[in-house]
């Protein structure tokens, strides 16, 4: 019985027929029923991890065995894939693939992190306004309308042009553009939440209002929000590297996909193909590998 | 022949060993009702979904018969059940979440007789009416024309009856149809329930895990433990002498001081033999074994070595 | 002096046109070591008046006493937590699922300040023994436990600052028929341990039977009769109280088929008529109900009831 509150779940409710066999027999029973190993539950989970896992061992340790990005070499330009070069020369000599692997690093560092600080940011924001309500909560959804307003990618193009071309500063924009999702999500989470018994349990065992919220309530409403973060590290990677093609926020020389694309798209028409595909495949794969981890990250594998 | 005959009825988790239901039988006849007793993991709700044709994903049929009115149910070639929309209706638990919460009360029953008599909608907006009426609601006009979330739980349950009953069904499973309620709305429902059986002549399968309620309802009982049924008699026979120690037990259960710091056994779904063994106070090394209905009286059968083992144990 | 007083307590949700009084003026005393069992069905206000009392929600009007001291607005002070506590109805819910029990049992303890930081420790161990469990428990996580082992780890967590008072409500409800007894008996091995009382907030009363020794029947808001325990059920006076123990169905099956069956449903609490809340389903009701409030009056010696039809009866 709630006087005009939200319903909360019934987490006391048995047999709820036509349900899964797991939600529906004792955990010893239900072990069996799901034995099914992970890659054959989840395909797209492990293939896109797998990916991710490439990239990262690729980013983290690629750059201390190729070469120098930035070195040119005049005589060796536009050389297709070879040996030497696997996926070739640019117009300046420079190896494809060594400023490929740089840009590995660059861009899939940027994604996590952006990732990272608007979940961060955003579900923090997002407790406080689901949890506290009122013109807090008024004020955060209204500015929140106001964000998402703007599609993200005009908004970050906006505020990098205000606050100037750099690495950080593409950060800040594209986390503000997507701080947002984070609010709705952990909010509508907390509101929830909050009507379940362990919060009254948590305000008993002494907990003032700001230890239930942060303590007790976030940690359950983050569910969602990782979801959401493995899908906003591939938005972010490609929000990054369309604005680099388009010549805002990271710029040449520095080797960042995007800006390899740029770089390489003219030649696409004189013939030299690799100059643009390969990075322009890597940000394709990066964005799938994220994407394919979101859509299978469910609440069984949290 | 029995209205609704259940025999043998053997369910499983496919792919494993795990046997939820084992050679579960009883009957029902016209204007009878009868209880199906256990506790919660006893199988009785699965039963009832299997019966239904309702089992979820991962359960299967394994063996067993169901025979509605001398017709089979289970499928000799698939070991499905053909499902009986309007022979053979259930009710539910949570009656607010049985009902639809984006359609209006009466409309909800009046689709149940345009698709089951195949009533013209005007008719059947009327007769929706006609049976609120009968299930005891004040106003059923206004009533249908709400939606569940307004309405009281008792008042829910009336409209889930009422859309059961709707179909004139010859057998109806009511599944703890009041175990959500309060207790004197318990009272008023269970007062309807005998009164419609009276009055059609619908055999009620009444599944629940409260003694009193079948105390206070049923003709005969079947008590069911980890899938095994393990006593089944008339009313009279099962609550006034039992014979099996798991009834005993339950019965018990009710009244009994326990030892607070002892923690309950569950039951082990792979288990060949008697489900109780690993609590029977009478247990011994036939119990390793499925131990059949033995009889016990006029009708009466408890599942039990101690009523007819070969090896003279009774 | 009783350990818990509550005078004329009022808490209404909302205002204006949709404001729901869930307690309508309650009268309740709870003494030192005693089980006080609260039953009603659903709306009548017994989880919020438990709620009140433990300090979850502040009364809208209404006058508490605890131990002798006139609370008045500090209900939500750790002192209080430290003598008040409560179980909910819920195990599952009630546990924060993402913590393990000997955070969720140390917590009240480095939170309230009731014990130092090298005796937390040996405080957990002593209560999860109380409530029949091991240290093998203390890493677990609620999923790990079943509906039994969970309630008590919510009970052990509610006796980790040695309350005089423990709120229960519902604390059975969602348990299991034979998991249902062992946590009365524990309750009540912990009673005679630690002198503990209990508020028992239930709609079970078989439940209610088996641990209460004075219990206070509900309804909308209002208490209609209080008595000892074997009182109530041997002999109920209020007409409510009949329907409500009438409509228990028995396993004794010569009572079959005798119940007494009330008229309607409960009125919802937002569109009260005047007089006494029960006129339109009482058996008794006449003239006076329907003009005049009845009140808690002293009946039979042991006893109080709210209804004219009884308490006027001796005239």
């Amino acid at each position: 019985m709630s006087y005009g509150g939200p319903v909360p779940p019934d987490y006391g409710d048995p047999h709820a027929p036509g349900e899964r066999a797991e939600e529906y027999l004792a955990p010893e029973i239900a072990g069996e029923a799901s034995a099914l190993p992970l890659w054959r539950r989840k395909p797209l989970l492990v293939v896109g991890a797998v990916i991710l896992g490439i990239y990262i061992v690729v980013a983290v340790l690629g750059p201390l065995f190729v070469g120098d990005p930035r070195v040119t070499d005049p005589a060796n330009f536009y050389q297709g894939p070879s040996w030497d070069n696997l996926f070739g020369t640019d117009k300046f000599g420079r190896d494809v693939f060594a400023r490929a692997v740089h840009a590995a690093r660059l861009d899939i560092t940027i994604g996590i992190l952006i990732a990272f600080f608007a979940m961060v940011i955003g579900s923090a924001i997002g407790v406080v306004s689901g949890y506290f309500g009122g013109w807090v909560d008024e004020i955060v959804m209204r500015l929140t309308d106001v964000v998402l307003a703007f599609p993200g990618f005009v908004l970050a193009l906006v505020l990098v042009a205000a606050i100037g071309n750099s690495i950080p500063n593409v950060v800040i924009a594209v986390t503000v553009a997507y701080i947002p999702y984070f609010i709705r999500l952990t909010r509508a989470q907390v509101l929830a939440e909050r009507e379940l018994e362990y919060v009254d349990g948590a305000k008993l065992a002494g907990n003032g209002p700001w230890r239930v919220a942060f303590r007790h309530v976030l940690p359950n409403s983050l569910g969602p929000s990782f979801v959401q973060a493995a899908l906003v590290a591939g938005w972010a990677i490609l929000t990054v590297a369309g604005l680099a093609f388009l010549g805002v926020g990271i710029r040449p020389p520095t080797a960042e996909w995007g800006v390899m694309v740029a770089e390489g798209a003219p030649d696409i028409i004189t013939g030299q193909w690799w100059t643009a595909l390969f990075p322009g495949g890597m940000i394709v794969a990066a964005a799938m590998a994220f994407q394919f981890i979101g859509d299978d990250l469910g609440a069984d594998v949290l | 022949m029995s209205l609704l005959e259940v025999r043998d009825l053997t369910v499983g988790v496919e792919r494993s060993p795990h046997t939820l239901l084992r050679e579960v039988g009883f009957t029902v006849e016209p204007g009878e009702i009868v209880g199906l007793v256990g506790e919660s993991g006893s199988g009785k709700t699965m039963a009832s979904l299997a019966i239904m044709g309702l089992l979820p994903r991962g359960i299967e049929l394994r063996a067993g018969s169901v025979t509605l009115d001398g017709r089979e149910l289970v499928d000799p070639a698939t070991g499905e059940i053909h499902r009986t929309a309007n022979e053979m209706t259930m009710i539910f638990q949570h009656p607010r979440s049985a009902l639809n919460p984006t359609m209006r009360a009466g409309r909800q029953i009046a689709r149940v007789l345009e698709l089951n008599q195949q009533m013209e909608s005007r008719e059947a907006r009327d007769e929706a009416v006609g049976m609120l009426s009968r299930v005891g609601i004040p106003g059923a006009g206004r009533v249908a024309r709400a939606y569940p979330h307004q309405l009281s739980g008792g008042m829910c349950q009336r409209v889930m009856i009422a859309m059961a009953l709707a179909c004139k069904p010859k057998v109806l499973i009511a599944d703890e149809p009041t175990t959500a309620l309060d207790v004197t709305i318990q009272a008023q429902i269970f007062d309807l329930i005998n009164e419609l059986v009276d009055e059609t002549g619908t055999g009620v399968l009444f599944i629940t895990h409260d003694l009193g309620a079948i105390a206070e309802m049923c003709d005969r009982v079947t008590v069911l433990y980890g899938g095994q049924v393990m006593e089944r008699g008339t009313l009279r026979q099962v609550f006034t002498d039992p014979r099996h120690p798991y009834t005993t037990y339950l019965f018990d259960a009710v009244e009994r001081e326990v030892d607070p710091r002892v923690e309950e056994k569950g039951v082990n779904f792979a288990l060949q033999g008697c489900r109780f063994g690993h609590r029977c106070p009478y247990v011994h090394e036939a119990c390793a074994e499925f131990p059949p209905l033995y009889p016990v009286g006029d009708g009466h059968v408890a599942s039990c070595f101690l009523h007819g083992g070969t090896d003279g144990t009774s | 002096m009783a350990l818990l007083e509550v005078r004329g307590l009022h808490k209404v949700f909302g205002h204006g046109r949709s404001a729901v009084p869930a307690v309508r003026g309650v009268d309740l005393d709870i003494e030192r070591g005693e089980t006080l069992g609260l039953v009603g069905e659903s709306g009548c206000g017994k989880t919020t008046l438990g709620r009140v009392v433990v300090g979850l929600q502040a009364p809208t009007e209404g006058e508490i006493t605890f131990d002798g001291e006139v609370l008045d607005g500090k209900l939500s002070r750790p002192e209080y937590r430290k003598r008040v506590q409560m179980v909910f109805q819920h195990p599952a819910q009630s546990l924060n699922r993402r913590m393990r029990v000997n955070t969720t049992l140390s917590e009240p303890l480095r939170l309230l300040d009731v014990a130092a930081k090298d005796e937390i420790r040996g405080r957990v161990d002593q209560v999860l023994r109380l409530v029949g469990l091991g240290p093998d428990y203390l890493l677990r996580g609620p999923r790990q436990l079943s509906g039994g082992q969970q309630q008590r780890i919510a009970i052990a967590r509610a006796l980790m600052p040695d309350p005089d008072l423990v709120v229960l409500d519902e604390p059975t409800s969602s348990l299991d028929q034979s998991v249902r007894g062992r946590i009365i008996a524990l309750l009540r091995s912990i009673q005679a341990e630690r002198g503990v009382a209990y508020l028992f907030i239930s709609h079970d009363l078989s439940t209610v039977r088996r641990i209460a020794d004075r219990v206070a029947v509900m309804y909308l808001g209002r208490i209609v009769e209080v008595a000892p325990t074997e009182r109530i059920f041997e002999d109920p006076q209020h007409p409510y109280t009949k329907a409500l123990l009438s409509a228990v169905p028995s396993m004794d099956l010569d009572t079959r088929g005798t119940r007494i069956i009330l008229e309607g449903e409960t009125p919802s609490p937002s569109e009260l008529p005047s007089g006494c809340s029960f006129q339109d389903r009482c058996p008794l009701v006449h003239e006076r109900c329907r003009t005049e409030d009845p009140v808690l009056r002293p009946h039979g010696g042991d006893r109080m009831v709210e209804c004219f039809a009884v308490t006027e009866r001796a005239r």
